[in-house]
């Protein structure tokens, strides 16, 4: 790109030295050489971006942040108080922050802007509490503020006390179950550990046990399994055996086929 | 394993059992194994059982035989297993001459200290000697001044033995005599690297310090236990397991017998009509005599003229958010002691407040623990064994009202919420 462009002056200022033979000096021959091409001057041009945000700030739509509960205002748990980017406001007592810093009311009750510099200087805080006349921050070292927000009822079915009593309950509550279509699997001998099934229709249609009823299946088999020993090297080497014995007799007879 | 230690291993396993065996067979004993030693061990073993030394037990079975015992093995199986084959040589007596000259180094120091120390307790006793209104700020300033000389001789006394290596070894062995400040100094030092830095954690988490003391700092250890289940600060208890009272080692690193209450509050004590949570006593006892030595302190074994409220099993009802125990260890001051009987009177144990029982009786609380409950499926005989209503009552949650009105169901849930459509509806 460049030789091409620079032949032609060279060209010129070789034959001037040449036209000027002896009689000129170096000094004008070398003059003569330097490169004086239109072409290569760099000239800085006005420019501007054409494209982004350089020529007016593009302002979007709304994100309707802000307060969305004012002071003192009511609020049930799940209720937002404030929306932001960041967090202008902390949780305070009472609240929690989503993962977008909104702030949310875990209490009903009744919502106070607040600053606790005792716990943090420069945080502003939102807190609900249980009475309007009550003020936060609450004093340093005193008892934390608490609702119980449960009622006390009866039992439904009263506790059974632990003991022999237990399995028992379970038998009872495997056949004792009114109103409920419960059919008992047919087609002649029951398999191990599983005399005596109730199947029920449960939800997707399927007549089946209750899964806690299946997790007892090994239990009510009286299948015993070793207590797995993690370190136990002989056993898992034995196994391990057991399993390649296992696989090698399987292989042989797929090959015979 | 390179190939002349695999050949040379038959050779030192027999060097290694010859020495076990006694004096007299060694002796007549060649370094060749015969058949004749063999038969020996095969008789010796099925006749009488094995006795596992601490120091040189590597066996895991030897580990657990005499940890069931009651007996840690000493350091680690590495060290243990070090010390099987190795002579014996003692710690101070190791043939290096980097070594020997460096303990010589440690030992001067340690002899100016001795000296320092001597001086120190001089000059304490002068200054005991000396009138008050001789000394320029009178009492106050005596006073002031035997504290300061008094901590400068306990530090000089730590300084004495913090290089010792063979008091550091036996630190670590767990022989350390919790007499002697060195050791109390180095308990005191592990201590506050982890285990503290762990009760200090829970005390936060779990909000013990607003809601029962105001303000705490712990400067004893306190490990809980029921029965054999030893009980990390904070861990959720099965009820069953608390239903015996708990066993406590607390350890303190200052000097001298003092007389503890120990009190274990319950700070979630649900209360339905009020909308609100109070705390209870589940045990209380007074005037428990502690020191650095006697640091075990089983709560079943409490004489009753000390026991102010018995043992009440913890138990959460049903629902009822989890319940923390706290389990105090408060000193008394020097020389008092509590009156039981008035104390039987006076302390409520529902809606106890430790904050103003720590008031009331001048008690300085030094060490707790905690743990936690929830309902579980052994609850309920819990109560009933010891005699508590309430078990079959649940905790439900209450429903929180709407703010707003529920709006209709618009679009598909609309046309689609006809009984027609029923096997849709969940």
């Amino acid at each position: 790109m460049l030789l091409p462009r620079l032949q032609s002056p060279l060209r010129a200022a070789i034959t001037s030295i040449a036209r000027s033979g002896q009689s000129s000096s170096l000094n004008d021959a070398f003059a003569q050489l330097a490169i004086r091409s239109p072409v290569l001057t760099f000239v800085r041009h006005a420019s501007h971006a054409q494209q982004g945000a350089v020529n007016k700030a593009k302002d979007g739509p709304g994100k309707r942040l802000g307060a969305k509960k004012s002071g003192e205002q009511y609020v049930i748990p799940g209720n937002i108080i404030f929306r932001q980017r960041g967090t202008h406001w902390f949780p305070g007592e009472n609240c929690a922050m989503g993962r977008d810093h909104t702030i949310y009311a875990t209490e009903s009750g009744y919502v106070k802007y607040y600053k606790d510099p005792e716990t943090h200087p420069k945080r502003q805080y939102i807190g609900v509490v249980f009475e309007r006349a009550q003020v936060l921050p609450l004093p340093r070292n005193s008892m934390r503020r608490r609702k119980l927000n449960m009622v006390a009822t009866k039992m439904e079915t009263p506790p059974k006390v632990e003991g022999v009593q237990v399995r028992t309950d379970l038998v009872e509550g495997v056949g004792g179950k009114k109103g409920v279509v419960s059919v008992k699997q047919g087609l002649g001998k029951e398999r191990r550990g599983e005399e005596g099934r109730d199947l029920t229709i449960r939800p997707g249609y399927m007549y089946r046990e209750a899964n806690w009823e299946i997790g007892r299946a090994a239990e009510r088999a009286k299948v015993k399994v070793r207590e797995f020993k993690p370190r136990d090297r002989w056993t898992a080497w034995r196994k391990a055996w057991k399993r390649q014995i296992t696989v090698k007799e399987k292989r042989i007879v797929g090959r015979r086929k | 394993m390179s190939a002349c230690q695999k050949a040379a291993r038959p050779l030192t396993r027999c060097l290694q059992n010859t020495k076990s065996l006694p004096q007299a067979t060694r002796a007549v004993r060649t370094f060749t194994s015969s058949s004749r030693q063999n038969e020996e061990v095969v008789v010796e073993s099925t006749k009488a059982p094995k006795v596992w030394d601490p120091e040189t037990v590597t066996s895991r079975k030897g580990e657990k035989v005499l940890m069931r015992s009651g007996v840690m093995p000493i350091g680690s199986r590495r060290r243990r297993a070090a010390i099987q084959s190795s002579d014996n040589i003692p710690f101070e007596q190791l043939p290096y001459q980097c070594f020997q000259e460096a303990l010589q180094v440690l030992r001067e120091d340690r002899t100016e200290k001795l000296e320092q120390i001597k001086v120190e307790r001089l000059r304490i006793s002068n200054l005991m000697a000396q009138d008050a209104s001789k000394i320029k700020g009178g009492e106050v300033q005596k006073e002031k001044r035997l504290d300061s000389m008094r901590r400068y001789l306990e530090k000089l006394k730590i300084e004495a033995d913090i290089n010792d290596p063979l008091i550091k070894k036996r630190f670590e062995d767990g022989e350390g005599d919790m007499n002697k400040p060195i050791y109390r100094y180095l308990a005191d030092k592990q201590w506050r690297k982890y285990q503290r830095l762990v009760v200090v954690q829970r005390i936060n988490q779990l909000s013990v310090v607003p809601d029962v003391l105001p303000h705490f700092e712990p400067t004893a250890d306190v490990r809980l236990a029921f029965r054999t289940r030893s009980v990390q600060h904070g861990e959720f208890i099965d009820s069953r397991v608390s239903e015996v009272p708990a066993r406590l080692k607390v350890q303190v690193f200052d000097k001298g017998e003092r007389l503890v209450s120990i009190v274990v509050v319950d700070s979630d004590v649900p209360l339905a009509e009020s909308e609100n949570f109070t705390s209870r006593c589940h045990y209380l006892a007074t005037n428990i005599p502690l020191s650095p030595v006697i640091n075990s302190i089983p709560l079943s074994k409490i004489s009753t003229e000390s026991v102010v409220v018995p043992w009440l099993p913890p138990f959460a009802q049903k629902g009822s958010p989890y319940h923390r125990y706290s389990v105090f260890v408060l000193q008394q001051k020097a020389g008092e002691t509590l009156n039981v009987g008035e104390l039987k009177e006076k302390v409520q144990q529902e809606g106890f407040a430790l904050r103003s029982f720590r008031d009331k009786y001048s008690l300085d609380p030094i060490g707790m623990s905690i743990f936690r409950s929830e309902w579980d499926e052994g609850t309920a005989g819990v109560m009933e064994r010891a005699g508590i209503e309430g078990a079959d009552i649940e905790f439900k949650r209450k429903k929180v009202v709407a703010l707003k009105p529920k709006q209709k169901a618009r679009g598909w849930e609309a046309r689609h919420s006809s009984t027609k459509y029923r096997q849709l509806w969940r």
